[in-house]
Parts: C-alpha cells; sequence; structure tokens
C-alpha cells in the first residue's frame, strides 16, 4: 500500500486504522441512529449465513437441557392442572361457562442482547411474519420477562420488565392490590403506587392485572422480597423477577388477539 | 485474503452457535498477526490485511458489541504494535516462541478492554474471559505450528 508515493510500513496502518476506529466510536455514539440502523443491516445480513448455526445452537441447547427440565415442567404442569381443575370447578358452582383459550405463544430464540443495554432489552428472531404484535407479552420459565416494542418482519425487540422505561398494571395474588410495576435499569423490579394502609407482605405473588390491553392477565411477574417504608404515601416494594432474567435464551411470545375486557 | 474472510464468518458462526457458553477468541485478529508476521510478506500486503482487520472487526462490532470501531481500534493498534515489535527483533531471533508470545499477549489485551469497556465486571464475565482465553491457547499453538511451518530455514 502507497502513501505519498511511498510505500507504508504496517505499523502506520495499523495507527492510522486505530485512529479511524476511534474516530468511528466517537461518531456513532453521538449519531445513535446511524449506528443502530448499520448494526441491524449487518445482523439482517448475516441473519441468513447464521442460520445453520442457530440450528446447532437450538439442538445442542435442546438436548442438554431436555433432561433438566422435563422434571421441572412435569411438576409445573400438574400443578397448573389442579390449579385448572379448582378454577374450573368453582366456576362450574359460580354457573360461569369455562371460556376456550384464547390466542398462543410461539417459541423464539434470543439473537441479541447488548451489554450496555442489559437490563433494557433483547432481540428475538421471531417478528410479523411469524405473528409477533407490538405490546406483545414476552414469557420465560412461565414468567414475564417484557413486552414487544418493535417489530421487523423476522426479528423483534422485546423491552425487558427490568427497563427503566417498563411501566405495567399489576396485581398482587393474595390482596389483589393494583399497582404499577417498574423497572430500574439495574435488573431490579418496583411495585409502586400500593398505599401504606395495604396489607402486603413479603413473599406474596405479583401477576399481570386486566388492565392492560395487549398483555393477558394472570401472567406470573415474581415476588415480593423487601418493602422498605414508605414514599409519599405508598409502600416502597421490591419485587424480583420469577424468570431467570440473566440466562434469556429463548422466550416464548404472546400472539393472542386484543385482549378483550 | 479470502481465506481470512471467511475465518471472520467462521468466527461469526462459532459465537452465534456459543452464545451463552462462551465468548470464542478473536481467531480474525490472531490469524491477521499471524499473516502479517509470516517471513517475506511485502509490507504492501501486510497494511492490506491491517485494513482488512479493520474492516472485519468493524462488522465485528457491528454485530456483536454495539461499540462500533472499538475492536477495530484495539485489534489494528495491537497488530501494530505487533509489527514494530518484529522489525525490533532481529532476524536471527524471529522465533516461533516470540510469535506466540506476542499472540497470546494480543489475545489477552484485546480480552481485557472487552471486559473493561464492554462488559459489567463481574463473576460471570470473569468466567467468560477465562473460558475465552483457555479456548485461545489451543488456536494459538495450532497457527504457532503453521508459523513453524513457514519459518525461514537458515
Amino acid at each position: 500500500m502507497l502513501t505519498f508515493g511511498r510505500e507504508t510500513h504496517p505499523w502506520i496502518s495499523g495507527f492510522f486504522a486505530a485512529i479511524a476506529g476511534c474516530i468511528i466510536l466517537l461518531l456513532t455514539n453521538t449519531y445513535g441512529d446511524v449506528k443502530f440502523h448499520a448494526a441491524e443491516c449487518v445482523s439482517v445480513a448475516l441473519s441468513y449465513p447464521e442460520v445453520p448455526a442457530t440450528y446447532v445452537r437450538d439442538f445442542i441447547k435442546f438436548g442438554s437441557g431436555w433432561v433438566l427440565e422435563r422434571k421441572s415442567l412435569n411438576e409445573r404442569v400438574e400443578m397448573l392442572e389442579l390449579e385448572n381443575r379448582a378454577m374450573a370447578e368453582k366456576l362450574q358452582r359460580a354457573n360461569i361457562a369455562v371460556p376456550a383459550p384464547k390466542g398462543a405463544f410461539i417459541n423464539a430464540n434470543v439473537t441479541l442482547r447488548y451489554p450496555e443495554e442489559w437490563w433494557q432489552s433483547v432481540r428475538i428472531d421471531k417478528g410479523a411474519e411469524d405473528g409477533v404484535t407490538r405490546g406483545a407479552a414476552v414469557l420465560s420459565d412461565g414468567f414475564l420477562v417484557g413486552r414487544v416494542s418493535e417489530v421487523g418482519n423476522r426479528s423483534s425487540w422485546v423491552e425487558l420488565i427490568t427497563s427503566s422505561a417498563f411501566l405495567l398494571a399489576s396485581v398482587v395474588d393474595q390482596t389483589r392490590d393494583l399497582g404499577v410495576i417498574e423497572g430500574d435499569g439495574k435488573g431490579g423490579l418496583k411495585l409502586s403506587y400500593i398505599s401504606v394502609e395495604r396489607n402486603v407482605r413479603k413473599g406474596m405473588n405479583v401477576y399481570t392485572s386486566l388492565i392492560s390491553d395487549r398483555i393477558p392477565p394472570g401472567i406470573p411477574i415474581g415476588e415480593i422480597i423487601s418493602l422498605h417504608g414508605e414514599k409519599d404515601g405508598y409502600k416502597v416494594i421490591n419485587i424480583t423477577a420469577g424468570a431467570h432474567m440473566t440466562q434469556l435464551y429463548s422466550v416464548k411470545v404472546f400472539t393472542g388477539a386484543k385482549i378483550t375486557k | 485474503m479470502i481465506f481470512i474472510a471467511v475465518l471472520w464468518l467462521l468466527q461469526d458462526l462459532a459465537q452465534v452457535t456459543l452464545m451463552g457458553i462462551c465468548v470464542v477468541p478473536d481467531v480474525f485478529m490472531l490469524c491477521t498477526l499471524f499473516a502479517v508476521l509470516l517471513p517475506r510478506m511485502e509490507r504492501t500486503r501486510q497494511s492490506r490485511f491491517i485494513w482488512l482487520l479493520f474492516i472485519g472487526e468493524l462488522l465485528w462490532d457491528l454485530r456483536w458489541t454495539n461499540l462500533p470501531g472499538l475492536t477495530s481500534a484495539v485489534a489494528c493498534m495491537l497488530v501494530g504494535i505487533s509489527c514494530i515489535i518484529w522489525d525490533k527483533i532481529p532476524s536471527q531471533g524471529r522465533s516461533v516462541g516470540v510469535f506466540a508470545t506476542l499472540a497470546f499477549v494480543c489475545e489477552i489485551l484485546s480480552s481485557a478492554v472487552y471486559y473493561f469497556f464492554w462488559t459489567f465486571p463481574s463473576a460471570v464475565s470473569q468466567r467468560l474471559i477465562i473460558v475465552q482465553q483457555c479456548v485461545a491457547v489451543p488456536i494459538i499453538l495450532l497457527l504457532s505450528a503453521a508459523f513453524w511451518e513457514k519459518r525461514e530455514i537458515r
């Protein structure tokens, strides 16, 4: 390679390349949109050759996780069946017809999770072509982990419940108190707007409530782990997410129709 | 050069396959270092390899790190410094051992930059970095063996 008609030393190329890298780093951090679009272009272009590797990864994970998951899933299915039977009995005694299941879930793999946005969002490999819609609930291990925030044709972005921008109406199962789940952007969750007079205690479970047009009610979110005094007349309640938020490799996306209240 | 480009894709596929298990070592940078330090390599081709490394690492950043330019800058700087050191060493001293040392130092330093700038310092990221270095060892040994094959017989 010639510079000003002279042969360039490789270390000079290395030096200039390093400077170019730093300039690109500064520019892309200044213009976030450019970075986002460039990263999307590269990801989309690579999604085609990466398909076989994704299948291999899924196969390895499926094989290794199958034995471990089977036992816990069987226990969970058994527990849910018992719960379902008990609820169906109660509905029948109250002369209420048992509704048919609505909607469905599709399995999706997490394809990208940026470290600096670790608690904010993840990208999954299912999009509009697979029936994913904006605002749809996303679950892992049966617990809510977020909702779809952006939908592409073959991929979508999921806003995690730990994101600082995440707000969702929820209910404390044991007391039926309504509150709002908020992420803190650092992996923590808070339950806000529960009045200080309410008898909410550590260990109680938090579920999604009916007050949401896309996320179905009754999806478990997590458990109350601590209560720290009060602020503006409301309890300060910390929640732990039920799902393993640090181990999100595959999730389920709710593809049901808009929830009817 | 086509081989290096294919290697980049293989590294990407390996990272997709091993996502969540470990971070693959920067084989692309190590192979570029190998190509650049080969005996009788022309300076023109060396410079081309470095710019190819820059483009490859930029694509890697766009695919994996979300910090476009960071890996490019670090990798090109490391390979550039390795070239300076290699040039300063008398030709008799340019052994496989020196190559392996340079490759290993480059790999460790590039991982260290990841650790401090890209990840949250934690026990999990420490484990990932250690596994990455362990995976890098046989690759460096293989490259060293290839370097031994290509060495100049005096």
